[in-house]
């Protein structure tokens, strides 16, 4: 995982490259003069010389500028690269690495012009498990046709590592699928080719927002669904859009279970409407359970 | 007889290398202050387009100077996270050209694309300067150094004989 250590001090590299198992670690947080933390199989410890370790006393504790720095290697020293994203609080790495940022906003007539005094990152990994959707795929699947799903979990259950699975198995089938890739995070496109796997008949497009990749999408690229990570209330008139089209639409939102999704004024009328035929809750660790409802819920 | 035309030889050879070295010292400073300007120019170019990070433009550069192409090296690494910190080598930089190019690679990169854009634009009026006196210098200077150096050498030998 060289995108990850490229980022970080040699010193956390060399213990968790020593002691710790990279597909079990799923975040480091580093904020600047506090004891630097990951989150390792879905619990969070300092890290220490000699691994993981609940006594911050230990811990390695991050310089004053170790945000910054973790911010300019992230963009390869090239902060103009990155403004876009930086003003959404992320940049996104290689290998569908996102390094979520605070610092202090410029503000500029009320819009946010920059960021600067980086104070903490979260540096987020990746996680690609092949055939963590086999069981999910045929309850999305109905005789060729693809349904409009959304699956809803909390931060860190695993929602876009199942997202990108379900592309590649549905891809894989031989639909043509249009992989709206906003945060580089399910692809994570570098240089032109996909760093994960997202299947054969993907087209993605990445750095974009949902509304542009809808309208771009449907027009050139006839789409028979259109994949997409975190759904928010602002993006559900294109996801109606597409289902006029007859094209299937399968993403993600945060909440903790269906009734918070409900909960959502614009989420519950698109519930009612019957926008969406699917919705897949995902519980964190350590359940980990996927629950399928069908129809209007 | 063969002898002192040998002197007078090799004192003109002297000379003339002597005025030679000062040439190349012009013509070197003024080749490095090109290829910074070129630089600039490429990098100015890519942001208002492609906008790749500043290593990979630098990289993609091909670079005649060997000191701007160790000092790029050199800034590629640091980067690239080779080295903890940004230095750039001075090499036969007069004071001048070395904080401008000191000041250069502590600016790219560092900030937003307006500011980029302007930071830019004012680097390139800078070693536009500092380019335009270097190739004065060269021109100027460096011609006469070689006639100079070959005349004083002449001299040095009719007055040994």
């Amino acid at each position: 995982m060289e995108a990850l250590y490229r980022l970080i001090p040699d010193k956390y590299v060399a213990v968790i490259q020593s002691r710790l198992s990279l597909p079990r670690l799923c975040e480091l947080r580093i904020i600047n003069g506090a004891p630097v933390r990951v989150c390792y199989d879905g619990a969070y410890y300092f890290l220490c010389a000699t691994g993981l370790t609940r006594d911050k006393s230990t811990a390695f504790v991050a310089d004053k500028n170790s945000a910054e720095n973790v911010v300019m290697r992230a963009c390869s020293h090239s902060l103009f690269t990155v403004t876009d994203t930086l003003k959404r609080g992320y940049i996104a790495v290689a290998r569908g690495i996102r390094v979520g940022v605070c610092g202090a906003g410029v503000m500029n007539g009320g819009t946010l012009t920059a960021v600067k005094d980086f104070y903490s990152v979260n540096i987020r990994l990746p996680h690609e498990i092949k055939g963590c959707a086999c069981a999910l795929a045929p309850k999305l699947i109905n005789g060729g046709t693809i349904k409009n799903a959304l699956i809803i979990s909390p931060p860190g259950a695993g929602k876009t590592t199942i997202l990108r699975d379900l592309c590649r198995i549905i891809s894989d089938s031989g639909h043509n699928v249009l992989l709206c890739d906003e945060k580089y995070e399910i692809a994570s496109v570098v240089g032109g080719v996909p760093s994960l796997d997202v299947g054969y008949c993907t087209d993605i497009i990445s750095g974009v927002d949902k509304p542009k990749v809808f309208e771009i999408g449907i027009a050139n690229m006839s789409p028979e669904v259109i994949i997409t990570d975190e759904l928010f209330a602002s993006d559900l008139p294109c996801v109606r859009r597409a289902s006029t089209c007859g094209i299937s639409v399968i993403s993600t939102a945060h909440a903790k279970n269906i009734d918070e999704v409900k909960a959502k004024q614009e989420y519950a009328e698109a519930i009612r409407q019957g926008v969406f035929d699917s919705y897949v809750v995902l519980s964190g660790p350590p359940a980990r359970t996927v629950t399928v409802y069908e129809g209007v819920i | 007889m063969s002898t002192r035309l040998l002197i007078v030889f090799l004192s003109v050879a002297v000379g003339t290398l002597c005025g030679y070295i000062v040439f190349l010292s012009y013509k070197r400073n003024y080749t490095y202050l090109g290829g910074v300007c070129d630089m600039l120019s490429a990098l100015k170019q890519n942001l208002a387009y492609k906008k790749d990070t500043v290593p990979v433009v630098l990289s993609g550069m091909t670079i005649s100077n060997a000191l701007l192409k160790k000092n790029i090296d050199e800034y590629i690494a640091y980067t690239a996270g080779q080295s903890d910190k940004r230095e750039v080598s001075r090499g036969f930089l007069p004071q001048s050209t070395f904080d401008g190019v000191n000041d250069l690679f502590a600016a790219i990169g560092g900030s937003d694309e307006n500011s980029q854009s302007a930071r830019l634009d004012a680097l390139e009026l800078r070693f536009d300067k500092l380019l335009a006196d270097a190739e004065r210098k060269y021109t100027k200077y460096g011609s006469v150094a070689v006639k100079l150096g070959f005349l004083v050498g002449l001299g040095v030998g009719v007055l040994v004989l």
